[in-house]
């Protein structure tokens, strides 16, 4: 809701000032609008990365011009499609955007179209909207369509059913579906099929999965051939109270990891050195640095609390 | 004695059970990603740019952690590693693999800058991001 309102009120800001820069200053200032040009936009504009318009190029920038002052100021101003508001320079003005569009518009022969004029083709000008390049990404996943909303029966309120899981990028809540590259990365539910399915997290049991062999993932950046360097030794840490110790396998860890990624920054190598509470894992530290954030979580007690004990005998 | 300790240890039990669960509600209502999403928002809302976002999911399929948290250099700390574009043209950070080479270059940019606006920077899903608040950051520390 606020960005459809900040959405409009930077239009109708732009919209007004673009007004008062036509009357004022009809003649932009394409000398500055090189400097502008030559700052920032050069970055994308001079080569025409991402679909660009080029600098120069009288074919890329007439369909733009044909769409009218306002159009053309508010994509510069507020961003389309890969481009960025303001070319993702927020430091620069209003006067130093349409100084720049008049620069790039000049050299490719044109003028900036005077306020409230819609050039001389109105019907082609949405069709020309600037289309990003073909990235070389993964297919496209199908637009997705809104489900209908059905009455759901669900049994507990804090479990997920299994078509809520993994939803695609452009239904998760944090990737933007106004964005085109949402839509170009793969969802995770066709990446992760055949996987060793787990209870918790991204829905896999990734150790199951990698000694399974259905995933290969490098030990080195370019060496696909490299093996890991594993250990197998099992760690036994008793713990308080009637919950089973805790075994912590080296081997499951030390195939994904590299011994300095948790020693000596995370654990002292040293048998007990190291202070482990259920809360600090809660808050990120230790076990807590990977597991609830990347590799599974604490509510998975059994996975890690798995020695029982052999008597319950308290200690006084 | 023994009354004393079994009557301790069941209310640590059920603070820590409550604990879990109402990290499990909070995270009900929050968005769906996937689990060890990272959010990178450290200058890209300032610039205009939608936050970053890294799918851990994607990358451990191609590659063990120890590739980018060993050999790389990524901290374990989301927005700690201070990454800009620079950096990443130069072959530091994404730039290694993300140079036209071993995975696509940096010119595709709302491939990863494809966050909602406005989003914080996060690991998304996890318990850090469900529990911890400025108080009880201060006291695990």
């Amino acid at each position: 809701m606020s960005k459809h309102l900040i959405k409009r009120s930077a239009l109708v800001a732009s919209v007004l000032l673009s007004g008062v820069v036509a009357s004022s200053a009809l003649a932009a200032d394409i000398k500055a609008g090189k400097a502008v040009y030559d700052k920032a936009c050069f970055a994308c504009h001079k080569s025409g990365v991402m679909g660009a318009p080029k600098v120069g190029s009288k074919d890329d920038w007439s369909p733009r011009a044909a769409q009218g002052r306002e159009t053309l100021l508010d994509h510069a101003l507020n961003g389309l499609n890969s481009m960025p508001a303001r070319g993702g320079n927020p430091s620069l003005s209003d006067d130093d955007i349409t100084n720049a569009v008049a620069y790039m518009l000049d050299s490719a022969g044109l003028e900036l179209p005077a306020a409230g004029g819609k050039a001389a083709k109105p019907a082609e000008t949405k069709a020309e909207a600037p289309k990003p390049a073909a990235a070389p990404a993964p297919a496209p996943a199908p637009v997705a369509k809104a489900p209908a909303q059905k009455p759901k029966i669900q049994f507990n309120r804090l479990m997920k059913g299994r078509d809520e899981w993994n939803p695609p990028p452009a239904e998760d809540g944090i990737h933007d579906p106004d964005n085109e590259g949402t839509y170009m990365l793969q969802p995770p539910r066709e990446g992760m099929a055949g996987f060793a399915s787990g209870i918790s997290g991204n829905r896999v049991d990734w150790v199951q999965t990698l000694d399974s062999g259905a995933i290969a993932p490098r030990y080195d950046r370019t060496d696909p051939n490299k093996k890991p360097f594993v250990m197998d030794l099992n760690i036994v840490r008793e713990v308080k109270g009637s919950m089973p110790d805790v075994v912590y396998p080296h081997k499951q860890h030390t195939e994904w990891l590299d011994c300095s990624n948790c020693h000596p920054d995370i654990f002292i190598p040293k048998k007990g050195a190291n202070q482990i509470s259920m809360a600090a894992i809660l808050l990120g530290q230790k076990c807590g640095v990977c597991h609830g954030k990347v590799a599974f979580p604490v509510t998975e007690c059994k996975r890690c609390h798995s020695k029982k004990k052999k008597a319950t005998a308290f200690k006084e | 004695m023994i009354e004393t300790a079994n009557r301790l240890i069941g209310l640590r039990r059920l603070v820590l059970a409550l604990l879990i669960a109402f990290g499990g509600m909070l995270g009900s209502t929050a968005a769906q990603a996937e689990y060890g999403d990272i959010v990178i928002n450290n200058y890209s809302d300032e610039a205009g740019m939608r936050p970053a976002i890294f799918p851990h999911w994607f990358h451990r399929i191609r590659f063990r952690c120890k590739v980018c948290h060993a050999d790389l250099g990524f901290k374990f700390e989301a927005g700690g590693n201070k990454i800009n574009m620079l950096k990443i043209i130069d072959g530091e950070f994404c730039g290694a693999c993300h140079n036209g080479e071993i995975a696509w270059s940096p010119e595709n940019c709302n491939l990863c800058h494809s966050g909602k606006p406005g989003t914080p920077t996060q690991v998304h899903h996890s318990t850090v991001q469900k529990l911890v608040t400025e108080t009880n950051k201060e006291a695990g520390q």
